[in-house]
């Protein structure tokens, strides 16, 4: 009996329908009357009185044919009830390439599909199974690579963007996907440097059962590369406390995992910083993670996980270029200094510039703070960068108890910083040995009124000018000149018990002083025509 | 003067027209069989017989036109006898392109009707010229 009943359950799919007057594609509901629907069988004399127009008014089989069927549906609407009247007539295309007669019965109308069987089901669900599928089921293959392990020889040389494998899969850089929410699967890519932030649920009790908050989960894996495994050290770890302040631990080769102490979860990872080191021909050979560990509360539902990675090349220190080889606007100035102990010009050639305290050696001028109180600000400093005219300040309130020359050094140091450059890069890419490609800066001294005893500063105005420099089609900025204006005024003694406030300002101002370009032209070819000497052999 | 010369003098123009004619057929053909398997559906194994069929028919028309002007002007009747057996074969061919191709377009079923005339039209010319020249 189970037999039998199997073979009576293998189904064909319905026949196609050819014939035009059973033909219609208005009727969507079952044994219901659709409105408007001249062609529907469930509608009676009835329904058709109460309808306004035939939304299907005509259905005609293939019209490449020379002559077909047509089922004309329309409304009499002068009758009274209206009716529906029906026609079947032949519709004539008078092209001349209009086909008489097909001999091979599938060309007009689509091909049915296989029925799955218990017999073709593994074949139809490998040939159509997957997410798309091609006319040429045999070379598409659609499985991923983390199943198949990886030969030695793929691992050796990282392309840029090639995901970078480890052991079982890849190295994880958990990123928002969709939404907020941390996902697992993201995997890094070489030499593309990322930052993301993410956030994850958490519960604080089962906090050392959760992997992602353990320091376990992102070390564990050794990444592969060349003919060794490179494994992840950690470079150090951070402590956060629970109001945010971060101190970095002097031991960093204990292994720390989350705990649940106190009503605390404590050793849970609130950020991930890698460092990947990798050698010229692009095999990875060190690979070391930052920490930063932190303690969550117990009534925090999720906690917001950051994670970086970036690539260094051996033997180089990683400077960011600010434009290759023009500045792009928006990216920092480049600034340094020259070298003690070489003061003289002639020993530029051999000196390098050291790049300045900035830690990404940039130029920078004074950040607004919220307080606005210029002796509060302390080194609060905001990088200038290519092309955006910035103007920043703060008050100074100045007390009769205030003396000058403290004061004046003071704000010297407000507006220009600890370590004020006397350098500026030419190009975004000048590197740090071409002492040539290096602007000096200028210094002016502007007195407001006339000398007196007590001046200070101001007012500092960096001014950069700025040069459209190589081909017409893709100039380059260049920058030629900075001038750094400090502005004094005199600082009037004031009498005891006042105050006064006077506005601090620093600016930025990017000119363009680009000449027209010329378009200069290749000069036309001479020809150069010499007869041989003994052209005129004999005469001459 | 029709006694002394046997050939079919309509045989000969019709030969003549059916030759050029011919040329222009064969190309037309074959164009629309490009056209319909650029617009429709043509699989490979239903293309392959029609043209074949196509290049069969423009292979036995040379031999049967050259044995038809001959056997025409040297009042041979052995030739024309050979010629008459080429054109049924080509009648076949033309009929299965008229009928029986993968797709008929009407003005395939034009060139071939114009055709299968033509040598309806030579059989017969055909025939009485070969009962002339045995008599």
């Amino acid at each position: 009996p189970a037999d039998t009943r199997d073979a009576a359950r293998v189904r064909s799919a319905p026949a196609p329908i050819t014939d035009v007057a059973r033909l219609c594609v208005c009727d969507l509901l079952v044994a219901q009357c659709d409105v408007n629907c001249c062609c529907d069988p469930d509608c009676s004399a009835e329904d058709f009185s109460l309808f306004t127009t035939c939304s299907v008014p005509v259905v005609i089989g293939d019209s490449q044919l020379c002559s077909q069927k047509a089922a004309v549906y329309s409304l009499d609407v002068e009758a009274n009830p209206p009716e529906r009247i029906f026609k079947l007539i032949d519709q004539v295309n008078p092209s001349i390439f209009c086909i008489h007669a097909a001999n091979y019965e599938q060309a007009l109308y689509l091909k049915s599909p296989e029925i799955p069987t218990p017999e073709n089901f593994d074949q139809l669900l490998e040939k159509f199974g997957g997410a798309s599928f091609r006319a040429e089921p045999d070379s598409w293959n659609l499985d991923t690579d983390a199943q198949n392990p990886p030969e030695a020889n793929e691992t050796s040389r990282y392309e840029y963007g090639v995901p970078v494998q480890t052991e079982d899969a890849f190295l994880r850089l958990p990123s928002p996907v969709v939404s907020s929410w941390c996902s697992d699967a993201n995997p890094a890519g070489f030499l593309v440097n990322q930052a993301t932030k993410c956030i994850r649920s958490v519960s604080v009790e089962n906090c050392d059962s959760i992997q992602a908050l353990s320091m376990l989960f992102y070390i564990n894996s050794s990444i592969l590369a060349s003919v060794f495994q490179v494994n992840i050290t950690v470079q150090s770890i951070a402590v956060q406390s629970l109001n945010g302040m971060r101190t970095l631990l002097s031991s960093s080769d204990v292994l720390r995992l989350p705990m649940f102490l106190d009503e605390l979860c404590i050793n849970a990872v609130l950020g991930v910083n890698y460092h990947i080191t990798y050698t010229d021909t692009g095999e990875i050979i060190e690979a070391a993670a930052a920490f930063v560990l932190g303690a969550i509360s117990k009534e925090t539902l999720s906690i917001e996980q950051s994670f970086e990675i970036s690539f260094t090349q051996e033997n180089t220190q990683p400077v960011p270029l600010s434009g290759n080889p023009g500045y792009v606007v928006g990216l920092p100035v480049r600034a340094g200094f020259q070298p003690q102990g070489y003061p003289f010009p002639a020993a530029f050639l051999f000196a390098a510039l050291a790049l300045s305290s900035n830690k990404h050696s940039q130029l920078t001028i004074l950040q607004s703070t919220s307080t606005q109180d210029c002796l509060a600000a302390q080194g609060a400093r905001a990088p200038v960068l290519f092309g955006y005219n910035m103007i920043s300040g703060c008050k100074l309130r100045i007390t009769a108890a205030m003396k000058c020359q403290p004061l004046a050094q003071t704000l010297l140091d407000v507006l220009k910083g600890q370590s004020f450059p006397e350098y500026v890069a030419s190009f975004g890419n000048s590197q740090a040995q071409d002492v040539l490609d290096w602007v000096p800066i200028t210094q002016l001294h502007i007195s407001q009124q006339v000398k007196s005893p007590c001046q200070i500063p101001v007012s500092l105005g960096i001014e950069v000018k700025w040069t459209k420099y190589g081909s017409l089609v893709n100039p380059q900025a260049r920058i030629v000149n900075v001038t750094a204006t400090i502005t004094t005024t005199t600082l009037k003694q004031l009498p005891s018990g006042r105050e006064k406030i006077i506005p601090i300002t620093s600016s930025v101002v990017f000119t363009d002083i680009s000449s027209p370009a010329e378009p200069s032209y290749k000069a036309w070819p001479t020809i150069n025509i010499k007869l041989p000497f003994d052209f005129f052999y004999p005469f001459v | 003067n029709n006694s002394s010369q046997l050939s079919s003098l309509p045989l000969h123009i019709l030969l003549y027209v059916n030759g050029i004619y011919y040329i222009f057929y064969f190309l037309a053909t074959l164009a629309m069989i490009i056209y319909k398997s650029q617009v429709f559906s043509y699989p490979d194994d239903l293309l392959a017989p029609d043209l074949a069929v196509l290049f069969l028919m423009a292979i036995l028309e040379v031999p049967r036109l050259y044995l038809g002007f001959k056997g025409n002007l040297t009042e041979a009747e052995a030739p024309l006898g050979l010629s008459l057996g080429l054109t049924v074969g080509s009648v076949v061919l033309c009929v299965y392109l008229l009928q029986w191709q993968t797709y008929v377009l009407w003005a395939d079923v034009l060139l071939n009707a114009v055709l299968l005339s033509a040598y309806g039209l030579e059989s017969g010319l055909k025939v009485t010229a070969i009962a002339a020249f045995v008599s």
